[in-house]
């Protein structure tokens, strides 16, 4: 009980001083009063590294994808001249549908694989058993 | 536009006016005024987002580029949607974990040197006007087609612009980012209801996308030209197949061999330095909600922007076959085709709902231009108070000051693009530039992708940054853009001329190239080790999370227990 109406009282700290930020060296109550939650610089710099491979895996396939639609344009006659639906051509198709649905299954993809990675890499200690008795 | 359209909007407008009052900040605070207390949920802040975004080169523009130029018209759609992955990948989570009010105080932070927070905020306000000034003709270009009529002796074209700006001044003024950004989100769902409700009309009357796609691109690609004084259908050339004329459904309308890379670089670079968008990101309350609001974004702007391809189409596709039962049309057309592409919606519009249609697309219209209007003054504000005043000017300023200097620069920013807008008669630069509005936006974007986004990326994934490294990046990448885009309006945009005009794809790897170099040779921030917990450390997510739900629990508690 104690933590939590220490928590909601920093609630109302931020608020009554419009503190920057969680973490603000501008002398908010937060920088003060790191409390239950902190990282440990070798576990960020794991956790940086990972999604860091993540951002830039993802990348590729989405540079691959919006290069290669220009690219096949210019040297693939099929691309642009071939019919898929009705009078669409593939190229057509991608530029209209294709890519949208291609950034959003992209987006979603990297978003979760992100978050997981973060969620399983940084906040170990926070996991860890704790004392039933300090809430009583 | 009926007296019913007009009516129409000015109720908009009140309400618009009335939601920012209401949602006003509680108290004098800049985290409430720039940021909206960084509380702002994930739906609200992609509706607010894509409100933002979205201007009226989205709305109208991207339409009458399929119209226009068929498949190639359809790489503008791509290349702003696209543009929100590298956001997502690299820069949404971490920058909102880092805190701070605007892209400069983040970087001036970052890199711990108030000499790269000053060159950002020019840089930023020099990408805030190329993109506010557009929106500010666009506005004044609407008013004068739809109402046609001026106020308080000004002409129609400046009284659009006024009008315009003084609301929107207003909205921000009082409003904040609280109230700018609900009345953002609410802008965003009206605009894509407007483009919801046409598709629905249109596919309801029968109209079939892949048939039109068939039947347009079986004759060559036609658009108007006035030549001697008279108007006539001009065919486009293919620019990938000399020789042969273009059509609707492939390649070679608008583009050239390098023009669609070009294109799409510039676009997707530039969404990442939009200072607009990127202080959206500060409002989430944690690093992963930013990033899920991109997720968001993403699946609204491919909503949109599949409607805003369509429609172009559809518009291509049944303009000409509504213009003998549509006596109205004649003026607006040349044997069929829409002499003023940016009409294609509103015509449409007129033929399927008539004259409350036109007056819903066009209201649409407006919505869009105003809403991008008040993202810009706010991050204009946000650059000019917090960083300029508040950092510089008066560094003792009370909570109270800040925020009257922030609304002192939402004004004095308004007033200035106004008055650019007002000196910038668009048809007087007709002869220059094919449209000055479309010119300004793509220019805003190169600048934003040429000098802040790689150095922004730069400072987020490589510890090696320095200061001297990001200010020289920035520099270079500025000074690229804006040479190389000078020296388009004296080559024709063809050739080399498709590089010059979207620059970004040399100018970005040049800046990055400069600040890796200086970066090299220079010193880091000594607290890097702190900077680097800082954004990309979760503690503060999780703290932020956890407060959540026991506030949750603790109202929950406060209900029960009455």
């Amino acid at each position: 009980m104690f933590r939590q109406a220490r928590s909601l009282a920093r609630v109302r700290d931020v608020r009554d001083t419009g503190a920057h930020s969680p973490l603000s060296d501008d002398g908010g109550p937060w920088a003060a009063d790191i409390g239950d939650d902190y990282d440990m610089p070798a576990d960020v710099d794991a956790s940086f590294r990972t999604v860091r491979k993540v951002a830039v895996g993802h990348f590729a396939v989405f540079l691959c994808v919006v290069v290669g639609v220009p690219v096949l344009t210019l040297t693939v006659g099929w691309w642009s001249g071939g019919r898929l639906i009705g009078g669409m051509s593939p190229s057509f198709v991608m530029a209209a549908f294709g890519l949208y649905v291609f950034f959003f299954v992209l987006a979603v993809a990297a978003a979760t694989l992100s978050n997981g990675v973060e969620e399983r890499m940084l906040g170990e200690q926070e996991r860890e058993p704790v004392d039933e008795s300090d809430d009583s | 536009m009926t007296a019913a359209s007009v009516i129409a909007l000015g109720v908009l407008l009140l309400a618009v006016t009335v939601l920012a009052i209401v949602l006003r900040p509680g108290r004098a605070s800049t985290l409430e005024f720039y940021l909206a207390g960084r509380r702002v949920g994930v739906a609200t802040n992609a509706c607010a987002i894509c409100g933002d975004y979205f201007s009226a080169a989205s709305f109208l523009g991207v339409a009458a580029a399929v119209y226009v130029s068929g498949l190639d018209g359809l790489w503008y759609a791509a290349g702003f949607a696209a543009g929100f992955v590298p956001v997502l990948l690299f820069v949404a989570a971490p920058l909102r974990r880092f805190g701070e009010f605007s892209i400069p105080d983040f970087l001036g932070r970052r890199l711990g040197s108030d000499r790269v927070r000053l060159i950002a905020v020019c840089v930023v306000q020099l990408i805030i006007l190329s993109y506010l000034v557009p929106q500010a003709v666009g506005s004044g270009i609407t008013w004068e087609l739809l109402v046609g009529e001026g106020v308080f002796g000004l002409t129609p074209y400046a009284t659009g612009v006024v009008l315009s700006t003084v609301a929107i001044t207003a909205l921000v003024v009082f409003g904040g980012m609280r109230g700018t950004t609900w009345t953002q989100a609410v802008q965003f769902l009206l605009l894509l209801a407007a483009f919801v409700w046409l598709a629905v009309v249109v596919l309801a009357s029968g109209f079939s996308y892949p048939d039109a796609v068939a039947e347009l691109d079986a004759e060559p690609l036609a658009n108007p030209v006035l030549s001697d004084g008279e108007w006539g259908l001009a065919t486009e050339p293919n620019r990938l197949d000399p020789g042969a004329p273009a059509t609707f459904g492939e390649p070679g309308g608008r583009y050239g061999p390098f023009g669609q890379l070009t294109l799409m670089v510039t676009l997707v670079m530039g969404t990442a330095g939009l200072p607009h968008i990127m202080n959206r990101y500060f409002t989430s309350p944690t690093g992963t909600a930013a990033r899920m609001t991109t997720v968001w974004v993403l699946g609204l702007a491919g909503l949109f922007y599949t409607l805003a391809v369509l429609l172009g189409t559809a518009s291509r596709s049944l303009i000409a076959r509504a213009v003998p039962e549509e006596p109205w049309l004649a003026k607006l057309t040349v044997d069929g085709v829409l002499r003023v592409p940016e009409h294609a919606p509103l015509v449409l519009g007129r033929i399927f709902g008539g004259e409350a249609g036109l007056g819903f697309i066009a209201i649409g219209a407006l919505i869009a231009v105003m809403s991008t209007i008040a993202g810009l003054l706010l991050a204009s504000a946000a650059s000019w108070g917090h960083d300029v005043y508040e950092r510089h000017i008066n560094p003792a300023a009370s909570q109270r000051q800040a925020v009257w200097a922030g609304r002192g620069a939402v004004i004095a920013v308004a007033m200035f693009s106004a008055a650019l807008a007002l000196g910038l008669r668009p048809d007087s630069l007709t002869a220059l530039f094919p449209s000055i509005v479309a010119t300004m936006v793509t220019w805003a974007f190169a600048l934003a992708g040429s000098a802040l986004a790689p150095v922004f990326i730069l400072a987020i994934w490589w510890r090696g940054t320095t200061s001297r490294g990001a200010g020289a990046g920035m520099i270079t990448g500025a000074v690229t853009a804006i040479g190389m885009f000078a020296s388009a309006t004296l080559v024709a945009d063809k050739g080399a001329g498709e590089v010059l005009l979207a620059p970004t794809i040399v100018a970005a790897p040049l800046a990055v190239l400069v600040t890796v170099i200086v970066s090299s040779r220079t010193p880091t921030p000594k607290d890097l080790d702190r900077l680097w917990l800082r954004l990309h450390g979760t503690a503060a997510d999780r703290r932020a999370t956890r407060l959540a739900r026991l506030t949750i629990v603790g109202v929950n508690g406060d209900r029960s227990g009455r």
